[in-house]
C-alpha cells in the first residue's frame, strides 16, 4: 500500500501528539442556537461575525417535511489553505492539538486567508467592540483553545442543549469523538477541497451541506438578509 | 427566515481590482520600456521614458492601494520581516517580488534620469523578469484558492500575463502620442495579446459551465446574473470581441481606430478583473 | 512558543494518565471538563463565577454568571444542577444585556407632558416614594381594592402579595390567561398539579400535542435535552401534532399537522381505538380513577376515528395507527403546551389528551406521564391578612369563569371602561399588555392612556417596554442579575430549590422589587402606627431571603442560605459525568423516584384517619391524606378523592361536561374559501416581548414574515416576500409571506417578539436616531455594527378577546382571517385595531361563560343541567381558592406532590 502525502504539518495519528475535533451529531442538534450565543459570549464577538453558526434547511413536501439544522465552526483543518496563504504567519496550526489559531498583532488583514478557506469560517473584526481590545484583524473560531487547555469542554459543546456537539482527541482511542468517529458514518464538509476537515458531522445530508441551485432564484426574503447585510448576490 | 439565517461578506472586495488593475499596467509599461533598450524592439524608445515614469506611478499608487486596503496598514511592513515570512504563501512571494521590484524600478528610472544607459539597461532586464512576475503572482494568488471556481485553473497566471501585457499596450499607445510606427508596433502586441485573453477566455468559460454546481452557479451568476454585464457584456463582449474585430477591420489600423480598440480594451480588462475577482467569491458566501 | 507546547503537553499527558488511574472511561464520555470554571481568553486569567437562576424565560435553568473586572462577561448552565446540568439556550447565554442594555433605566423617571409622549424627568428615589405613597395613602383610605398591581414574571416568591394584602388589596391579576391556564385547569381537576413531567429520557414513544419543546415550552432546555436522549440514545418515536412546522415538528419522526383547535378530538378517538382494541390498563384504570373500563368505553363509543378525522383533517389510519403504537410501546408517555389549550375550548382539549397516558396506565412509571416535582418554602413571619373584601377579578376569580383558577386578567380593560371596576393606583411589574394581550394597542394602550380609567399608572421595570413607556412613574426595578429572589420549577423529575443572587451591585439607582416594595410601604407608615411596617423589617434582599431558608428542613442543616449562594441551588444530587448527566458517587445516573402515588401511608399516619367505603379516600380531620386501594393505604393524587377524577363532577355543576369531550369552534365550522386561522407562536431564540432588544438574540432573528403553504400561495397569488394583507374581524396587518412546505394550508402563522414601538432603540431600529444611554447606562460601541434594517410586524392588535369558558384562557390560535395579497396603499408594517370592535369581541365571549346564553347551545349533553341560577354565585367566588404557596409559580406542583417531591429529594 502505498503512503499518502502527507503535509508536514498534519497531526492526525501522529503518535504522541494530540489531535482535537468536533463531532457533530446531526441528529440531536435542535436547532436552539445556544452554540451561537454561548461562542458570542465567549470572546465578545462583534454583531456581523460569527465564529459559529447553525443554519438550516426545511426539505420535503407537504405534508412530509422535516428541518434540518448544521452547526457550522471552523474545521480546524488538518491541512488549512488559510494558514498556507497568510503571508506573514498570523494564522497557524498547533502542533499540539492541532487548532488553528490566530496571532493577531501580526495580522496585517490582507484577507488572504479568508479567500482562502472554503467554509466562511473566518471573519474581519470590526473597529467597534463592546469591551475587548482586538480590532480590525480577521478572527474565527479557535476550538476554544484558552478552555481546553484548561481541560475545559470550548463553550458551544459545554452549552448544547441537544448534545449534539461533542469535542476530545481523535489520537486518543478512548476519547467519545474516536469512539464516534469509529463507530458511526461520519461526513466532513466539502472533502473534495482536500483540507482535511476535523469537524465531524453524524448524519449529515449532502443535499443540504452542498450548495444547492436553488440560491439563483433564491426566495426574497433570503435576499432582504442579505442586501441588509451587504452581500454580493448571485 | 429563508434557508439561511447567516450571510457572509466576500473577503476581497472590488478594491482589488483596481490593484490588479493598476499592477498589471505597470509591469507591462516597465516591459516595454526595457525592451526598447534591445535592437528588436528599438523602435519603442520614444516612449521608453514615459513608459517608465508611467510605470513608476502607477506602481506607487498600487503598492498604496494595497497598503491601504489591508485592515491593518501600518503592519504592510510585517511582510517583509523575516521571521513571519511564510514562503508557503503567493502573497508572501508577490510581496518581494513587489519590493524588489519597486527597488529596480526606483533605480531604473534614476540611472536613466542620471544618464546612465548602460545600468538603466542591465536594471531593465532584472526589471523587466521581475515585472514579469507580477501577473503570475497575482494569477497564482487567485489559483491557489482551491475553493474557487474561476480562479482555480493553471489558466489564471497565464490570462493575468496577458491581460496585464494588452491593458500596458493600450495603455503605452496612449503614452506614444502621435508616433505611428510605435503606434504600430504596440497594436500588433495589443491584438495577439487581446486575441489570447479572448481564447483563455472561451476556455474559462468552458471549465466554470461544466464545473460542478458551485463552478455552474458561478457561471451563471458571470453571464446571467449579477455580474454578467460587467463580465459578459463589458468584459468579454464591449472589452475583448470588439477591439479584437475593430483592429480586424481597417477602421483599426488607422489612428483613432486603434485609440478606440485601446480604450475599450482599458475598460474591458477592468471589467474582467473585477468579474473574475468578485467571481470567485460570490457563490461560496452561500456556503 | 515550543518551550510552552512541550510543557503543556507534558502536563495534560500527566493528568491523562491520572485520570486513567483513578476512574475507569465510560464508553461516550466526553474528556474535558464540562464547566464550573472560566477562563478570559485574552488575559488567560481565571473568572470569579457566581450561580444564579436564569429569568431571560420564565423556566428558572440554574446557572454561573462570569465576572471579571466588575463586568459579568458571561453565563453557563450550573453543572451542579440536576435539571440544567450545565446548559443554557440561546436566550439564557446572552442574559448579561438586560443588565447592560445601553437603554436601559437606572434611576426613577416621572412623567412630563401626555402619556407615552416619552418626555421624562428624573427624580430622586425620595420623591417617587413620596408620590407614590400619597397616590396609595387617598386610594387605600376610599377602597383598597381600587390599588392594582399586575405582573407578569413575578418570581418573588411573594413579596407581590405580600406587598397588595400588605395595603389591603384583593386587586392582584396575574398574566396565566393570556399564557397556558386553560392547560393548567384542564389538568388540575382531574389529578391535582398543574403539569406533567414527561419522563422523555427513558420512554420509547412520545406524543406531542402543541407543545414546542425543542424551542420554547415549558421547559425548553432541561427537557430538550432528555427528548434527545430518548430520541437518539434510547430510540424512541416522537410524533408531533401542529399547526405548522416547528422547530420540534421538524426534528419529529412524524409531523402530523392538524386543523387548529381539533386536537381534542383526535386525542377523543385515539381514545376510541385504544378502547374498542382493549388495548388499555384496566387494572390501572379501574384502580386508580373515578371510573370503569366499562363507563370509559361506553362513553369513548361516540368518538369515533371517522368524525375526528372530519374535524381534523388527519386521517383515519394515521389516528388508528398512533392510537395503536401509543397503546401498545412501553413506557409511552405524551406532553402538550399551548397549541391545544389556547383555544375557546381549549380545557377540554388538555383533557383529552390527558387521558391517553392514564388509560393506558403510563402514569407516574419511568419513561411513562409523571407529576412534577417541586419544591415550595416558607414565607417570612409575621405575614400580612387575606384582604377583607374580594375584588371583582384577580389572579384567581372572575364572576363569570369560576372554573378559570388562574384568572381571565385579559378581560380587564373592558371591565375598567365598563365600570366593573374601578382603579385608583395602578402597577405593572413584568407585565407588557400593551404588547403581550389581545388588541395590545387598540386596547390596553387605550386604556393606560385614559387618565379617567386609570388615573395613577406606576411601572416597576428597568426597560422602556410599551407598558412602561404610558406610565406617570417609572421605578427601575433591577434585572435578574442583579436580584435576590427564592426559585423553585418542577422542570425535571429531581425536585430543587434554588436562588438567584446579585451577581454585581445594581446599576446606577436601580433597586430590587422587595427593595422598593419595601420602601413604599415605609414611606406610607414610617413609624409603623399603620400597622403596615412590621411585615417588611427586612434589612435588605439577603435579609429577606434568609428569611426564607434558614429554616427548612435538612437544608437548614447543609448551611441555609450560605449553601444556596455557594452553590445556587439545594440539594445537589451528584456530580455532571461526561455524557452531560448528573451521576452519584459511583458514576451512576442518579435515577428519580416514581410511582409517587403508591407511597404507602405509614400506621402513624393512619391513626385516627376514616376510609371512606365506595371510593377508599382515606380521610383525617377532614382532609383526604390517601386511598385504600386492594387492601393497601396509598397517598394518591391530590385530588378532593386521591384518585384521578376523570370525571370531573365540579364543571358539570356549571353546565360544563365533567367527562372527556370536544367542541368545535362554532366560527370555525363554516369558514369561506379564501378565509384562514391565525396562529402567532414562539420562537427559539425569543421570548415574548422581553429579548428584541437583546442583540445576540435581535440579529439572529428580527423579523417574522408571515408562513402560509405553497397552495395557499398560489392561490391568492402570493409568493414569499410579497406583502400581504391579514384582516380579522378587529384589525388587520401589513407583512411579508414566507411561503413554503411547513405549514397546513388552512393556517397563517405570525410568530410574536417582533414589530416593537418601544423597548429600547434596537427593537424598535431606533439605534441611528439617538445615543444609547438615555436613562444613565452605558452605551455599547457594538451597536454600531447592527447591519439589519427590518424589526418585523406584531398581529396582537387584530387577534380578538376570546374566552375558554372553563379555564379562562385566551383563545390566541382561533382568530380568522382573510388574507389577501397588500393593495396599494397598504405598507410593510401597517397595524390597526378598532376598540369598539375588540369591545364587540369581549361581550361575544361572555356568551360562552356559564352565565351566557350560547352555553346551553354548546352542551346539549348537558340538558338537564339547572342552569347559572342553580349555583350559588357566592359559593361560585369561593370555587377557585388561591394556591398557598408561590401563587406566581406557573408551574409550581399542588401540595402532594410537592410533600413527596419534598420526600424524594434526600
Ligand atoms: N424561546 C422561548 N421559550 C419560551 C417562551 C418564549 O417566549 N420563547 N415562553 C415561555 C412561555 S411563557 C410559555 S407559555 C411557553 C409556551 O410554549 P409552547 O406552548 O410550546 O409554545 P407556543 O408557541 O405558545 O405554542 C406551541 C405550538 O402550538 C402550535 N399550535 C397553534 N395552534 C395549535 C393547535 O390547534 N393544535 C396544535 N397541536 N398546535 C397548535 C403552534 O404552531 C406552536 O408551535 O414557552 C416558554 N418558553
Ligand atoms: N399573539 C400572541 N401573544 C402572546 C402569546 C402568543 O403566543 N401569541 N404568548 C403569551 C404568553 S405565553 C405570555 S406568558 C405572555 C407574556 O406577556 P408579559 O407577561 O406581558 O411578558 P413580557 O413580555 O415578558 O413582559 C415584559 C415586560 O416586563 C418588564 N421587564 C422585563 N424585564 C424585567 C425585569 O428584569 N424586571 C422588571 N421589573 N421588569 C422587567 C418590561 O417592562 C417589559 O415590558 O404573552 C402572551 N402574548
Ligand atoms: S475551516 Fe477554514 S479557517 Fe478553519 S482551518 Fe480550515 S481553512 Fe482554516
Ligand atoms: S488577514 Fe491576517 S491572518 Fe489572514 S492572511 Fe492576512 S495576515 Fe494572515
Ligand atoms: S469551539 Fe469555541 S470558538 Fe469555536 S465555535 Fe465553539 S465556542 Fe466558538
Ligand atoms: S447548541 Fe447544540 S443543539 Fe443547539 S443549535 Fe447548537 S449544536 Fe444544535
Ligand atoms: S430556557 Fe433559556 S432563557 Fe429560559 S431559563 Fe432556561 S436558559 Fe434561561
Ligand atoms: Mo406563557
Amino acid at each position: 500500500m502505498s503512503e499518502l502525502l502527507v503535509s508536514n504539518i498534519e497531526t492526525r495519528g501522529v503518535p504522541g501528539k494530540r489531535r482535537f475535533a468536533m463531532v457533530i451529531d446531526l441528529r440531536r442538534c435542535i436547532g436552539c442556537d445556544a452554540c451561537m450565543t454561548a461562542c458570542k459570549a465567549e470572546y465578545d464577538v462583534p454583531l456581523g461575525v460569527f465564529r459559529t453558526w447553525v443554519p438550516y434547511r426545511v426539505v420535503g413536501t407537504y405534508p412530509n417535511v422535516r428541518k434540518q439544522f448544521m452547526p457550522r465552526l471552523c474545521n480546524h483543518c488538518d491541512d488549512p489553505p488559510c494558514v498556507r496563504s497568510c503571508p506573514v504567519g498570523a494564522t497557524y496550526k498547533m502542533e499540539d492539538g492541532g487548532f488553528v489559531l490566530q496571532r493577531y498583532e501580526r495580522c496585517i488583514g490582507c484577507k488572504a486567508c479568508m479567500a482562502s478557506c472554503p467554509y466562511n469560517a473566518r471573519f474581519m473584526l470590526p473597529k467597534n467592540r463592546t469591551y475587548t481590545d482586538i480590532h480590525s484583524v480577521v478572527d474565527k473560531c479557535t476550538f476554544c483553545h484558552h478552555r481546553v487547555m484548561n481541560n475545559l469542554a470550548p463553550a458551544c459543546v459545554q452549552t448544547c442543549i441537544g448534545r449534539s456537539r461533542i469535542f476530545g482527541d481523535l489520537n486518543d482511542p478512548n476519547s467519545e469523538v474516536s469512539h464516534l468517529v469509529n463507530t458511526l458514518p461520519t461526513q466532513v464538509l466539502r472533502p473534495e477541497e482536500g483540507t482535511k476537515p476535523h469537524v465531524f458531522y453524524i448524519g449529515l445530508d449532502r443535499n443540504t451541506s452542498e450548495i444547492g441551485r436553488g440560491i439563483y432564484s433564491a426566495p426574497e426574503v433570503l435576499e432582504e438578509g442579505r442586501n441588509a447585510f451587504g452581500a454580493v448576490k448571485i | 427566515m429563508g434557508d439561511y439565517n447567516v450571510f457572509h461578506h466576500i473577503p476581497w472586495t472590488g478594491a482589488y481590482a483596481i490593484y490588479f488593475f493598476t499592477i498589471g499596467i505597470s509591469a507591462a509599461l516597465f516591459f516595454f520600456s526595457a525592451r526598447s533598450w534591445f535592437a528588436s524592439c528599438s523602435i519603442l524608445e520614444p516612449i521608453r521614458k514615459p513608459a517608465a515614469y508611467v510605470s513608476f506611478v502607477l506602481l506607487v499608487i498600487s503598492g498604496l492601494l494595497l497598503i491601504s486596503d489591508l485592515s491593518q496598514p501600518m503592519r504592510f511592513l510585517n511582510t517583509m520581516n523575516p521571521f513571519y515570512m511564510n514562503f508557503n504563501s503567493p502573497l508572501a512571494w508577490g510581496g518581494l517580488n513587489l519590493m524588489s521590484f519597486g527597488i529596480v524600478s526606483a533605480l531604473y528610472v534614476f540611472m536613466m534620469w542620471k544618464g546612465n544607459d548602460a545600468l538603466a539597461k542591465k536594471l531593465g532586464v532584472v526589471g523587466a523578469v521581475l515585472a514579469l512576475g507580477l501577473p503570475i503572482y497575482t494569477g497564482f494568488d487567485l489559483t491557489v484558492h482551491q475553493n474557487r471556481p474561476v480562479w482555480n485553473t493553471p489558466l489564471m497566471p497565464v490570462l493575468f500575463v496577458a491581460m496585464s501585457l494588452v491593458s500596458g499596450a493600450a495603455v503605452a499607445i496612449f503614452l506614444a502620442l502621435n508616433n505611428a510606427s510605435v503606434t504600430k508596433h504596440l497594436r500588433t502586441y495589443m491584438f495577439w495579446s487581446a486575441a489570447a485573453v479572448a481564447v483563455m477566455l472561451i476556455a474559462l468559460m468552458g471549465t466554470t459551465a461544466y464545473g460542478g454546481v458551485g463552478a455552474e452557479l458561478t457561471f451563471m451568476s458571470l453571464t446571467s446574473g449579477s455580474l454578467s454585464f460587467a463580465f459578459l457584456w463589458v468584459g468579454v463582449i464591449l472589452g475583448t470581441i470588439i477591439p479584437i474585430a475593430l483592429l480586424l477591420t481597417p477602421v483599426g489600423t488607422n489612428h483613432v481606430g486603434t485609440l478606440a480598440a485601446a480604450a475599450l480594451i482599458l475598460v474591458g480588462g477592468f471589467a474582467l478583473r473585477y468579474s473574475i475577482l468578485i467571481g470567485g467569491q460570490v457563490v461560496q458566501s452561500y456556503f | 512558543m515550543l518551550e510552552m507546547n512541550r510543557r503543556t503537553f507534558l502536563k495534560v499527558t500527566g493528568t491523562t494518565a491520572a485520570a486513567v488511574a483513578v476512574a475507569p472511561k465510560l464508553v461516550g464520555a466526553m474528556e474535558t471538563e464540562l464547566g464550573g470554571k472560566d477562563i478570559d481568553p485574552v488575559g488567560a486569567g481565571e473568572r470569579v463565577g457566581i450561580p444564579v437562576t436564569c429569568h431571560v424565560c420564565n423556566i428558572q435553568d440554574g446557572a454561573i454568571a462570569y465576572v471579571q473586572d466588575g463586568r459579568i462577561v458571561k453565563l453557563e448552565g450550573n453543572p451542579e444542577h440536576v435539571s440544567t446540568r450545565g446548559r443554557l439556550c440561546a436566550k439564557g447565554n446572552s442574559g448579561m444585556w438586560y443588565t447592560y442594555d445601553p437603554d436601559r433605566i437606572t434611576y426613577p423617571l416621572k412623567r412630563v407632558g401626555a402619556r407615552g409622549e416619552g418626555k421624562w424627568k428624573r427624580i430622586t428615589w425620595d420623591e417617587a416614594l413620596k408620590e407614590v405613597a400619597g397616590k396609595l395613602d387617598e386610594a387605600i383610605k376610599e377602597d383598597p381594592n381600587s390599588v392594582f398591581l399586575k405582573y407578569g414574571r413575578n418570581r418573588t416568591g411573594g413579596a407581590i402579595d405580600r406587598f397588595m394584602h400588605t395595603l389591603g388589596s384583593d386587586s392582584i391579576l396575574n398574566h396565566t390567561s393570556v399564557c397556558e391556564s386553560s392547560k393548567k385547569v384542564g389538568l388540575e381537576p382531574t389529578w391535582g398539579p398543574d403539569i406533567e413531567t414527561p419522563d422523555f429520557a427513558h420512554a420509547k414513544y412520545i406524543l406531542n400535542f402543541g407543545s414546542n419543546i425543542l424551542e420554547a415550552a415549558y421547559f425548553h432546555n432541561p427537557l430538550s435535552q432528555r427528548v434527545m436522549e430518548g430520541t437518539v440514545e434510547n430510540k424512541a418515536k416522537l410524533v408531533t401534532f401542529d399547526v405548522r412546522l416547528s422547530n420540534t415538528a421538524g426534528r419529529s419522526d412524524e409531523w402530523i399537522p392538524v386543523f387548529p383547535a381539533t386536537d381534542g378530538a383526535i386525542a377523543l378517538a385515539m381514545g376510541n381505538v385504544i378502547l374498542s382494541n382493549d388495548l388499555q390498563d384496566s387494572d390501572f384504570i379501574n384502580t386508580w380513577t373515578n371510573v370503569t373500563v366499562d363507563e370509559l368505553k361506553a362513553h369513548y363509543k361516540q368518538y369515533t376515528p371517522e368524525w375526528a378525522s372530519k374535524l381534523s383533517g388527519v386521517p383515519v389510519e394515521t389516528i388508528e395507527r398512533i392510537a395503536r403504537e401509543f397503546a401498545t410501546t412501553k413506557p409511552a408517555t405524551l406532553f402538550t403546551y399551548r397549541g391545544p389549550a389556547k383555544h375557546l375550548y381549549g380545557s377540554y382539549n388538555e383533557k383529552a389528551c390527558m387521558m391517553l397516558p392514564i388509560m393506558t396506565g403510563n402514569i407516574e412509571k419511568r419513561g411513562g406521564y409523571c407529576m412534577p416535582r417541586g419544591m415550595g418554602w416558607p414565607q417570612p413571619e409575621p405575614q400580612p391578612p387575606k384582604p377583607a373584601k374580594h375584588a371583582f377579578m384577580n389572579a384567581h376569580h372572575h364572576p363569570d369563569y369560576p372554573l378559570a383558577s388562574h384568572g381571565t386578567s385579559h378581560m380587564l380593560p373592558y371591565h375598567i371602561a365598563n365600570g366593573d371596576v374601578k382603579v385608583k393606583v395602578y402597577f405593572t411589574y413584568q407585565d407588557n399588555p400593551v404588547y403581550t394581550n389581545p388588541g395590545a394597542q387598540a386596547t390596553w394602550g387605550k386604556m393606560f392612556r385614559d387618565e379617567k380609567l386609570i388615573p395613577y399608572y406606576v411601572s416597576m421595570s428597568p426597560f422602556m417596554g410599551e407598558e412602561t413607556a404610558l406610565a406617570d412613574l417609572i421605578l427601575p426595578d433591577c434585572p435578574y442579575l442583579e436580584r435576590w429572589e427564592p426559585e423553585s420549577m418542577p422542570n425535571s423529575l429531581h425536585p430543587w430549590l434554588g436562588i438567584r443572587q446579585p451577581v454585581i451591585k445594581p446599576l446606577g439607582e436601580s433597586r430590587e422589587n422587595r427593595i422598593i416594595l419595601r420602601d413604599i410601604i415605609h414611606t406610607l407608615d414610617p413609624d409603623g402606627s399603620r400597622g403596615m411596617k412590621k411585615y417588611w423589617e427586612f434589612a435588605d434582599g439577603e435579609d429577606y431571603m434568609r428569611h426564607h431558608f434558614d429554616n427548612v428542613p435538612k437544608l437548614k442543616e447543609d448551611g441555609g442560605l450560605d449553601f444556596l449562594k455557594k452553590h445556587g441551588v439545594w440539594p445537589i444530587y451528584g456530580k455532571l459525568d461526561g455524557t452531560g448527566k448528573i451521576v452519584d458517587k459511583t458514576g451512576r445516573e442518579i435515577e428519580a423516584e416514581y410511582g409517587l402515588h403508591m407511597k404507602e401511608l405509614s400506621a402513624d399516619e393512619m391513626l385516627g384517619a376514616i376510609v371512606d367505603p365506595t371510593a377508599g379516600t382515606i380521610t383525617k380531620n377532614g382532609e383526604a391524606i390517601g386511598v385504600q386501594r386492594n387492601g393497601k393505604n396509598y397517598v394518591g393524587f391530590s385530588t378532593p378523592d386521591r384518585r384521578l377524577n376523570v370525571r370531573v363532577d365540579g364543571w358539570a355543576k356549571y353546565g360544563f361536561n365533567p367527562m372527556p369531550t370536544f367542541k368545535q369552534i362554532p366560527w370555525h365550522k363554516d369558514m369561506q374559501d379564501d378565509e384562514m386561522i391565525l396562529t402567532t407562536y414562539k420562537i427559539n431564540v425569543h421570548k415574548q416581548s422581553r429579548t428584541a432588544a437583546v442583540k445576540w438574540l435581535a440579529e439572529i432573528m428580527h423579523s417574522n414574515p408571515a408562513w402560509m403553504n405553497s397552495e395557499t400561495g398560489k392561490k391568492i397569488g402570493v409568493k414569499t416576500g410579497d406583502l400581504v394583507r391579514v384582516e380579522s374581524k378587529v384589525g388587520y396587518v401589513v407583512t411579508k409571506a414566507y411561503v413554503f412546505e411547513g405549514i397546513h394550508p388552512k393556517v397563517i402563522a405570525i410568530p410574536t417578539g417582533f414589530g416593537h414601538w418601544e423597548y429600547g432603540r434596537l427593537a424598535n431600529l431606533k439605534h441611528k436616531e439617538k445615543a444609547g444611554g438615555e436613562y444613565g447606562a452605558a452605551d455599547d460601541a457594538d451597536l454600531n455594527n447592527v447591519w439589519w434594517d427590518d424589526r418585523g410586524v406584531h398581529a396582537n392588535a387584530m387577534i380578538p378577546n376570546v374566552v375558554d369558558p372553563i379555564g379562562g384562557s385566551q383563545g390566541w390560535y382561533d382568530t380568522v382571517v382573510k388574507v389577501t395579497k397588500a393593495g396599494p396603499e397598504d405598507k410593510y408594517g401597517d397595524v390597526k385595531g378598532d376598540w369598539d370592535k375588540h369591545m364587540e369581541a369581549y361581550k361575544e365571549s361572555l356568551r360562552y361563560a356559564y352565565t351566557g346564553d350560547l352555553h346551553r347551545t354548546m352542551h346539549p349533553e348537558m340538558a338537564a343541567w339547572g342552569g347559572p341560577d342553580s349555583v350559588n354565585q357566592e359559593a361560585a367566588h369561593q370555587a377557585a381558592p388561591a394556591p398557598e404557596k408561590a401563587p406566581e409559580a406557573e408551574a409550581a406542583p399542588a401540595e402532594g406532590a410537592e410533600a413527596a417531591a419534598k420526600e424524594a429529594a434526600h
